[in-house]
């Protein structure tokens, strides 16, 4: 079991004739990933990796009955993009584009909850699910072949590749990888994402890998309070961040007395999560927490 | 990008909210000049990109052309917080019977705008929610829609104005919106929106900043927002396309995430001290590790640097070419570790290993720490 993503999910890839394009789906495909259409306007009729490519997203959902789409689409056509997706019916889309304005955003997140989307990014590395398909850039070798009992849910790509890689040295493999992305609006808010793992029987315990600014660790913290019941292990990045400094993601920046690690780590200490200080301690905390 | 007061008064006044009259000026002969525009008494406002100037000395009052010129000359040769002032705004002063805040900003809880209006104003917002919460008035509005008049009639009217008062704020706050809106901005306020003793409204103050993400489709706005970048070598970065941010100590770190530069920043924080935030993003290439690894060794007193990276989308076996090209080319003594998984791990491991990085293949952040701890011990013996 998994969350969103399996080895049987129809992916689409648009934006799939790029530099980037071209590589992921490469890689994609190699960790057997089912992707059975790439669009690319204007490029219909060609094949990349030997997939077809369509020139909008309605024919290739027609043609291949494509039900989940990754985009490596430039931040400028990002938000036409997704309108285009949820018109067709795709109800899972992830956005690994960075840059993209936050004003786009903010109508991307209303739409899809319109329409009842589940949308990952803008900044995503995506989502893998172990052993069976990955939709971003997720390296796959980095993450053991069979999957395990350890939801993981990060606001950065290269951290969640480092504690999926810790949590596989301390014998717990992950279930699914969920990179939430590291703007300062998320097209899905990390209580959401909970909710998935809530309610997938596989994962037995999440990690939450968080960093300084916004309050999605804030909100995770009173959903973790009221309603979940898995355990939790946290590590929070960005200790000693200087105020008014964006740390590379767009989001990533204590602002007017808002988004410090202290106060994600308090908020969730108090839920009742388990704090890791650095991203090693989750290897020693994750099998302390399953084993009780 | 923060825009300067002016520039954000301008956009404002085009709007359609009442600015005092202005002009920007660079010389203490301009502002004198300035005169026949601005009538007297004026205010003289530093032009830095800083909160908090009237506190720091960048604000002074003038009431006859003799104190124009000598105060306007006062502040052009001065700093405030740091920051030199090369321009002053002069602007007409008015009476002050009230003052308000009035300003909108992104909620990242709801992924939506949050208009706010504040019976009081004139010191910071933070400082009004923390103290008097009560006196901060919201509304949230979820793009696209509008700010709509009635709206906004209804936030003045919460906050207890009636009357042409409260028709007045709420045209300033559907006008402040579409402003936010236009220019892509993550902040937009008026503090001090001043009330005058004849209920006329006028805003004193200007604060814009906007998405660098949406400059692309923003023609219109100042196109020099590297130059507004005040440290040298986090404007070099930026113009590389990478993103850094300078720290107090010594040990310099690359990293090819956000989120793992603040990792490795923490990891190091405890043994050590990191000398700056260094991430690459997604494009790493040859020439881009090789102009990152020169630019933050370009800090005096750095003793050792940390890589950090990881293989998804970025060619890390290209990269590690760059970095040895540094170190062969400047003859780079002091000890370089790197910690390099995912894709084409191997050959990376081995181009780097040959130009004497010592090379981590553990997946922890704290063993690459270890690893340059022993060899900054090494150094020492």
């Amino acid at each position: 079991m998994s969350i969103l993503l399996n080895k049987n999910t129809r992916v689409l890839v648009q934006g799939i004739t790029g530099r980037i394009g071209r590589a992921q789906t490469k890689w994609m495909l190699e960790y057997g990933t089912r992707i059975v259409a790439g669009v690319t306007p204007g490029k219909g009729g060609e094949r990349v990796e030997g997939v077809p490519v369509f020139d909008s997203v309605l024919e290739a959902v027609r043609e291949t009955g494509a039900e989940a789409s990754v985009f490596f689409v430039p931040a400028r056509g990002v938000k036409d993009t997704v309108f285009e997706t949820l018109e067709a019916g795709i109800r899972l889309v992830v956005v690994v584009t960075e840059h993209v304005p936050v004003h786009d955003t903010m109508e991307m997140k209303a739409e899809a909850k319109k329409v009842g989307a589940t949308l990952l990014g803008p900044t995503t590395p995506g989502i893998l699910t172990v052993g069976e398909a990955k939709m971003g850039i997720i390296p796959g070798n980095l993450f053991p072949k069979t999957s395990g009992p350890a939801g993981v849910i990060s606001r950065s790509g290269t951290l969640s590749y480092e504690v999926g890689g810790i949590l596989a040295k301390a014998g717990i493999a992950p279930s699914t990888v969920v990179g939430m992305g590291a703007d300062p609006v998320v097209l899905t808010d990390l209580p959401e994402l909970l909710r998935f793992f809530a309610a997938d029987p596989q994962t037995r315990l999440v990690a939450i890998v968080g960093e300084v600014g916004g309050v999605q660790e804030e909100l995770a913290a009173e959903y973790i309070a009221r309603e979940f019941r898995k355990p939790v292990v946290a590590y929070v990045a960005g200790r000693n961040t200087p105020e008014g400094k964006r740390m590379g993601h767009a989001g990533a920046i204590v602002q007017r007395g808002m988004g410090s690690v202290e106060s994600k780590v308090a908020a969730l200490e108090k839920a009742g999560v388990a704090i890791a200080r650095t991203p090693a301690e989750i290897g020693t905390i994750a099998p302390r927490l399953l084993g009780g | 990008m923060r825009l300067h007061e002016h520039e954000a008064a301008r956009l404002f006044q085009q709007a359609g909210i009442p600015v005092p009259p202005f002009a920007v000026v660079r010389t203490a002969d301009e502002a004198v000049a300035a005169l026949e525009r601005v009538q007297l008494p004026i205010v003289i406002k530093a032009q830095v990109l800083v909160g908090s100037r009237g506190k720091h000395g960048g604000i002074a009052v003038a009431e006859t052309p003799e104190e124009v010129r000598e105060k306007a000359r006062t502040l052009l040769r001065s700093s405030v917080r740091g920051l030199r002032v090369e321009s002053v705004m002069v602007a007409r002063k008015v009476s002050i019977g009230r003052e308000l805040y009035v300003g909108a900003t992104i909620d990242p809880a709801a992924g939506a705008i949050t208009v706010i209006l504040g019976v009081v104003g004139g010191i910071d917002v933070e400082m009004i929610a923390h103290e008097r919460p009560e006196a901060l008035f919201r509304l949230t509005v979820v793009p696209p829609d509008e700010l709509r008049g009635y709206q906004a009639r209804g936030l003045a009217r919460e906050a207890g104005f009636r009357g042409d008062l409260m028709v007045k704020i709420a045209d300033v706050l559907v006008s402040l919106f579409r402003v936010f809106r236009k220019t892509d901005a993550l902040i937009a306020e008026v503090n001090p929106l001043v009330v005058t003793a004849d209920e006329a409204l006028w805003a004193v103050d200007a604060v814009l900043d906007v998405d660098d993400s949406a400059l692309f489709r923003h023609p219109e706005l100042p196109g020099d927002s590297l130059a507004r970048m005040e440290h040298p070598l986090e404007r070099a970065a930026k113009q590389i396309g990478v993103s850094y941010v300078d720290l107090n100590g010594d040990i310099a770190i690359i990293s090819s995430g956000a989120g793992l530069g603040m990792a490795t920043m923490d990891v190091v924080g405890q043994r050590l001290r990191p000398a700056n935030f260094l991430e690459t993003g997604g494009g790493i290439t040859e020439e881009l590790m090789y102009k990152v690894t020169q630019l933050v060794l370009e800090k005096p007193g750095v003793r050792g640097l940390l890589i950090n990276l990881y293989g998804g989308i970025n060619p890390i076996h290209e990269g590690a070419k760059g970095v040895v090209r540094v170190l062969r080319e400047k003859q780079v003594k002091i000890p370089v570790v790197a910690k390099a998984l995912g894709n084409r791990q191997e050959e990376t491991w081995a181009t780097l290993s040959e130009a004497g990085v010592t090379v981590v293949t553990d997946i922890t952040t704290e063993a690459a720490v270890e690893a340059l701890c022993a060899r900054l011990i090494g150094e020492k013996a």
